[in-house]
């Protein structure tokens, strides 16, 4: 009996510390704990910029910001790349949420669909800040018309090529490829073979990037539409495949893979010492070039289109800043996130990090600013006047993992086990099911 | 005297329950309480922040009937554990054998293959993937030299898998550190014994080595079983855009429910699969325990 009574005893004061525990818990979720001394609002910043080349300039922005005003005060949380959003989802289950993060564009919609991300449409409403940026960016923010992220940062895909390789080649230097065809042909002229082996490859397209940007580049729009209708298995899709593998059995594998090795090694890219002729990549490859390969002559164009007419669409990524669905001071948050998408801290960034930026204003006077060299200059600003061209592709709320059934596939093409036919077939049907089952009931 | 007895021992229990309170409560709050939480979400089509209803068998049926790549991983998972378990084991065993040798310099050979065992994760991984890169790694480069046209490892979905599994050969430093302790544990006087009757090294070694260290092998065994269905990370680094490449090759079952977890926020199908990994991995565990006391040698005891 007594010890019965040890036992419950030991349960109880076992759970008296559990309710504890959870009564500690649900207090730590108001206002109270997140105001300063000072009286200030304290909201809690997560990003994960902690490189020595970003982190400074992040944290001048929220010094910055912390200075310019004096109701709230932003702390800035580093945590690592990948880590971040594990977290956060974690922290809003909890119900502690950080008052800003920094997140991906191309899902802003979904966590907006998920109740994570805060709908921003009744700030909006009194302060339309729309106007201010990329519209292919701000239309990556909608959720069922209604914003859950303020866009910050982006990118593109552009062509980088050689000229003095050009020259050698007797290409116009100032004349890149225009068309898939011409990309093809100038490839051909760039080739250097020396016996079986290659002294300079002319181009490659599924290094840098993958082969759905090829895809959207042909397409001009996304693998699924609005209404859910999957365009995967298309005409378009099945050329620009086999144009893609009848690169990869013009090169061969051997020749593919050890060329692949170098580029992702970084400063032993080939594209560098003058063994790559042409190579796409986002525009903040030209702060590589300029670290590792200063005296390069190189240019910069638009993706090749498909066949004249076809329009040179290129893909882009890239993040925003949203408030987590639960944070105790949106307001506040909001006031933040305004002043770090706001022209003044995006030329900031813009400038100091060679990234193109999602506010027009401040994306149009980096490309005017004295603190790049010439280079910096021509790149950036093709890479700002891209965007017009520069689409995103946002997952879709009824399959965001959809890619995860059409990579396989396609990688099967390129193993030489399926036809592209067969792949894309496969893929259609694969993805057509996933909506079906994901929009059942 | 009997009364003063009993009550000492009602003392001692208290402070028994009292020093293991940290222990319970820490367990109730962190293992039990979510471990019940998941099982309950698994009936549910929780999504983290908003929705958990109540949907049934649905999502195990789901996972059953209608999911080809829950299959996919699955088989990647047993295929990883059927190879790499009996591999390391043999591995492991086969290196503290050589590292128990009474030779001069012997200390610095342990510390050398022990060394990997220091070393994990990503940084590790990484070193791999240059290693093992078909154009330029060290590996085919060394095959080379043999005049074997080696394979492309990572981008060869047959080969994506041996490819881990050789990894993991690498890394069998821990265990080895235990074979070598339970070796060095085994009475020099068995050996003396057998010196007399005649028996050689091998015979030794199969006959006396072996059967005393069995219930460390048993450990391992069950131990890097249970590691090996939980096999995440190295697919998620050294696979294609960390989503089980090429081919869904390595595609293991904790990266797909990774993947259903935080990426489509299926966060009850998720915990519906962990449940049948977690039913998989206990039955064969149990399964080891019962053939455990064929083979698993306790010195001073029955089997026990």
């Amino acid at each position: 009996m007594k010890k019965m009574y040890t036992v419950s005893a030991a349960f109880l004061a076992s759970s008296l510390f559990l309710t504890g525990c959870a009564g500690f818990q649900t207090g730590n979720g108001n206002d109270s704990s997140t105001e300063n001394e000072d009286g200030k609002v304290v909201l809690d910043f997560w990003t994960f910029w902690g490189s020595e080349i970003r982190r400074p300039v992040i944290e001048k922005i929220i010094t910055d910001f912390n200075e310019s005003q004096d109701e709230i005060e932003v702390q800035h949380t580093y945590l690592p790349w990948g880590d971040i959003w594990t977290k956060e989802l974690a922290a809003i289950a909890a119900g502690d949420p950080p008052d800003v993060v920094i997140n991906d564009i191309n899902t802003t919609a979904l966590r907006g669909e998920q109740n994570q991300a805060m709908n921003l449409a009744e700030f909006l409403s009194e302060d339309d800040i729309s106007g201010q940026f990329y519209p292919e960016l701000w239309d990556a923010t909608l959720y069922e018309g209604d914003s859950y992220g303020i866009p910050f940062n982006t990118d593109t895909r552009v062509l980088f090529y050689n000229k003095d390789a050009f020259e050698e080649a007797g290409l116009d230097p100032e004349q890149p490829p225009t068309t898939w065809a011409e990309l093809e042909e100038y490839a051909a002229k760039l080739d250097v073979k020396n016996g079986d082996d290659y002294e300079r490859i002319g181009f490659y397209p599924l290094w840098g990037i993958n082969y759905d940007v090829w895809m959207l580049n042909a397409n001009g729009h996304n693998f699924i539409n609005e209404e859910n209708d999957v365009l995967i298995d298309t005409e378009t899709n099945l050329e620009t495949l086999e144009w893609l593998k009848g690169w990869k059995d013009k090169y061969g594998d051997d020749v593919i893979n050890s060329y692949k090795a170098q580029i992702d090694s970084q400063q032993g890219n080939p594209f560098f010492n003058g063994s790559l002729g042409m190579y796409v990549s986002a525009p903040t490859f030209y702060t590589q070039i300029r670290d590792y390969a200063d005296d390069l002559n190189f240019g910069v164009a638009k993706l090749p289109e498909m066949e004249p007419g076809n329009g040179p669409t290129s893909w882009g990524g890239g993040f925003v800043a949203e408030i987590p669905a639960g944070a105790s001071n949106p307001e506040a948050s909001y006031e933040f996130i305004k002043y770090l998408t706001g022209a003044e801290a995006q030329e900031y960034w813009a400038v100091q990090n060679f990234d193109s930026v999602a506010n027009i204003e401040a994306a149009e006077n980096a490309a005017q600013s004295e603190e790049f060299t010439e280079d910096g200059t021509m790149v950036y600003s093709m890479a700002t006047e891209y965007m017009s061209d520069t689409l995103l592709t946002p997952v879709p709320v009824s399959a965001p993992d959809f890619m995860g059934s059409v990579n396989p596939k396609i990688d099967e093409v390129f193993l030489g086990s399926k036809t592209p036919k067969q792949a894309l077939e496969e893929a259609q049907a694969d993805v057509e099911s996933l909506i079906e089952k994901n929009t059942r009931e | 005297m009997a009364k003063t007895k009993s009550a000492m021992r009602r003392k001692e229990t208290m402070y028994g329950y009292i020093f293991v309170m940290p222990w319970i409560i820490g367990f109730l709050a962190f293992t039990a309480g979510p471990l019940l939480f998941s099982l309950f979400a698994s009936f549910t089509d929780y999504n983290i922040t908003t929705q958990m209803d109540f949907v049934g068998a649905e999502n195990y049926q789901g996972l059953f009937t209608e999911d080809g790549l829950f299959w996919t991983s699955l088989w990647n998972t047993l295929y990883y554990v059927l190879f790499s378990v009996p591999l390391t084991t043999m591995g492991a065993i086969f290196l503290s054998a050589l590292l128990n040798q009474d030779v001069p310099g012997i200390r610095v050979f342990r510390t050398l293959y022990y060394l990997p065992a220091v070393l994990s994760g990503v940084g590790v991984y990484l070193l791999w993937m240059q290693l093992l890169d078909p154009g330029t790694g060290m590996i085919n480069l060394i095959l080379g030299w043999f005049g074997i046209d080696g394979p492309n490892w990572l981008f060869d979905p047959e080969w994506t898998k041996p490819s881990l599994i050789f990894m993991k050969l690498w890394s069998v430093g821990g265990a080895m550190l235990l074979y070598l302790a339970s070796m060095q544990g085994v009475s020099k006087t068995l050996y003396e014994a057998a010196e007399i009757d005649g028996a050689n090294t091998f015979r030794q070694f199969f006959h006396i080595t072996l059967p005393m260290i069995t219930p460390v092998i048993f450990f391992d065994v069950v131990t890097s079983l249970i590691g090996g269905f939980q096999i995440f990370q190295e697919a998620y680094v050294m696979s294609s855009n960390g989503e089980g490449g090429p081919a869904n090759s390595l595609l293991f079952y904790n990266l797909y429910m990774w993947r259903q977890a935080f990426e489509n926020f299926n966060m009850g199908y998720a915990m519906a699969m962990s449940w049948i990994l977690f039913i998989i991995v206990f039955i064969l565990t149990m399964i080891n325990l019962k053939l455990a006391p064929r083979w698993v040698h306790y010195e001073g005891g029955d089997n026990r």
